[in-house]
């Protein structure tokens, strides 16, 4: 028989690859706080893929013992003593077992390559830059020649802060100012490393609708968090309408056609949340985002480490779906 | 004592300043004012080789040449950047990553209509 929690981190598996994020990724209150989104996207994502391993690993192993725990040590002890099973394994705990462990070096395989990947990339862009541009003394922004407005940075030990001369042409000072405390704020919050597993998570699995989906969600509230982050350092009452001001300059000067849905993308959105503020998410809006996220994280980890030593199921199953967020969530 | 990277810079401002492939000798006294010893000019050359901005061909004494121009460089660090697959690259961070066409005019409207 399938052990209940198998079935609930199935089933949470589930929710997680296809509903969860459909409803996230449309949900408006999301440019109302990106942090609180980002951090709910990052909480998806790692209880999405640690309840698809637990329930496959909780099904494969649930013969040899009451907790994940206790029966991996009857399964190596089975490899090397030959000591039997508790209970008869049959094919499917097999195939469970072995989905399991390739999924689980898959996601963390993809991960560690695309890190590797990325690394070496920023070093090659990082080692031209330092060849084409001659550094200005106590300034970590660097001016590229090029007459297509554009502005990025090179995160890691040494950040790196470039625009192009196109840009630097195309904005008026305080434009430009807005534009430099854009890219710090990336900087400054690591974004790239938020952004991170959702890249390597959509090379891994491109046949998941929500890996992009989530992708490109993460992409865009990265971009007006930085945009709300630049605006606490920028001066001025009408410092929001600069920021607004070299969002669209730099969009107008010949940035590269990408295809975009018509209806406006992101772009759209950072302006008319710039020009016009949407009121704040209240108070406990926040504390209730972290608080699902670490239950969240925490609900698949409770479920797989325990799965058989329930004596009353019903009670069981009130306790882990409160640790999986779910009941949470409707507080 | 100069860093590696200023005179990795010197050496690649050199060699894009030429038409012509050159040796590390003559690279020597075209930065004489800088003192180099020969094998300091050939230690950089090789770190810029390793990178993949000198090449040199097999005459002897080698010479050496840019591998691509500095506008050539700075065009394709540009497209990477920006284009389709700097998302898959995480270059992250491009303050505009991409607009439509029809996006721009967007844009424009909406901040003429919000004054």
């Amino acid at each position: 028989m399938l052990p209940l929690s198998a079935l609930l981190l199935g089933l949470l598996a589930f929710a997680l690859a296809w509903p969860v994020p459909v409803v996230l990724g449309r949900a408006a209150w999301t440019r109302r706080d990106p942090l609180a989104a980002l951090v709910c996207w990052q909480a998806v994502g790692l209880a999405g893929g640690l309840s698809i391993i637990g329930a496959l690993l909780v099904h494969g192993l649930s013969p040899w013992g009451g907790s994940l725990p206790e029966a991996w040590w009857a399964w190596l002890r089975h490899w090397f003593t030959g000591a039997q099973p508790a209970d008869p394994v049959r094919g499917d705990h097999w195939v469970a077992q072995t989905l399991a462990a390739v999924l689980a070096l898959e996601l963390v395989g993809v991960l560690v390559l695309s890190l590797v990947r990325t690394a070496r990339t920023r070093a090659r862009h990082r080692a031209l830059l330092e060849l084409l541009v001659d550094p200005v003394p106590g300034v970590d922004a660097r001016v590229l020649e090029s007459p297509v407005p554009a502005a990025f940075c090179i995160p890691g030990a040494r950040p790196l802060l470039v625009l192009s001369s196109g840009m630097v042409a195309e904005l008026a000072p305080g434009e430009l100012a807005a534009v430099v405390a854009h890219e710090r704020a990336h900087l400054a919050e690591r974004h790239h490393l938020l952004l991170l597993p959702f890249v390597a998570w959509r090379e891994a699995l491109p046949v998941l609708p929500a890996a992009d989906r989530a992708h490109d969600a993460v992409r865009d509230l990265v971009e007006m968090r930085a945009d709300d982050v630049a605006l606490r350092s920028l001066a001025g009452a009408s410092s929001r309408r600069t920021l607004a001001k070299a969002i669209v300059a730099a969009a107008d000067g010949g940035a590269p056609r990408g295809a975009l849905a018509a209806g406006g993308g992101v772009l759209t959105t950072r302006v008319t949340r710039l020009l016009d503020p949407p009121a704040p998410l209240p108070r406990w809006a926040r504390p209730l985002a972290v608080g699902s996220a670490v239950a969240l994280g925490g609900g698949p980890t409770l479920l797989a480490g325990s799965y058989k030593h329930l004596k009353r199921p019903t009670k069981l199953l009130v306790e882990n779906l409160g640790g999986a967020g779910i009941i949470n969530k409707k507080r | 004592m100069e860093s590696l990277g200023e005179l990795e810079r010197a050496v690649m401002d050199q060699l894009w300043s030429r038409t012509a492939p050159v040796s590390a000798a003559e690279l020597r006294d075209a930065l004489a004012d800088r003192g180099l010893a020969l094998t300091t000019v050939h230690t950089v050359l090789t770190r810029l080789e390793g990178k993949g901005f000198v090449a040199h061909d097999e005459a002897r004494p080698r010479r050496f040449a840019a591998r691509a121009t500095r506008e050539e460089h700075a065009a394709g660090l540009m497209h990477e950047v920006l284009g389709q697959a700097a998302d898959r690259q995480a270059v992250l961070a491009r303050f505009i990553g991409s607009a439509s066409p029809g996006e721009a005019d967007m844009l424009r409207a909406l901040l003429a209509d919000n004054p």
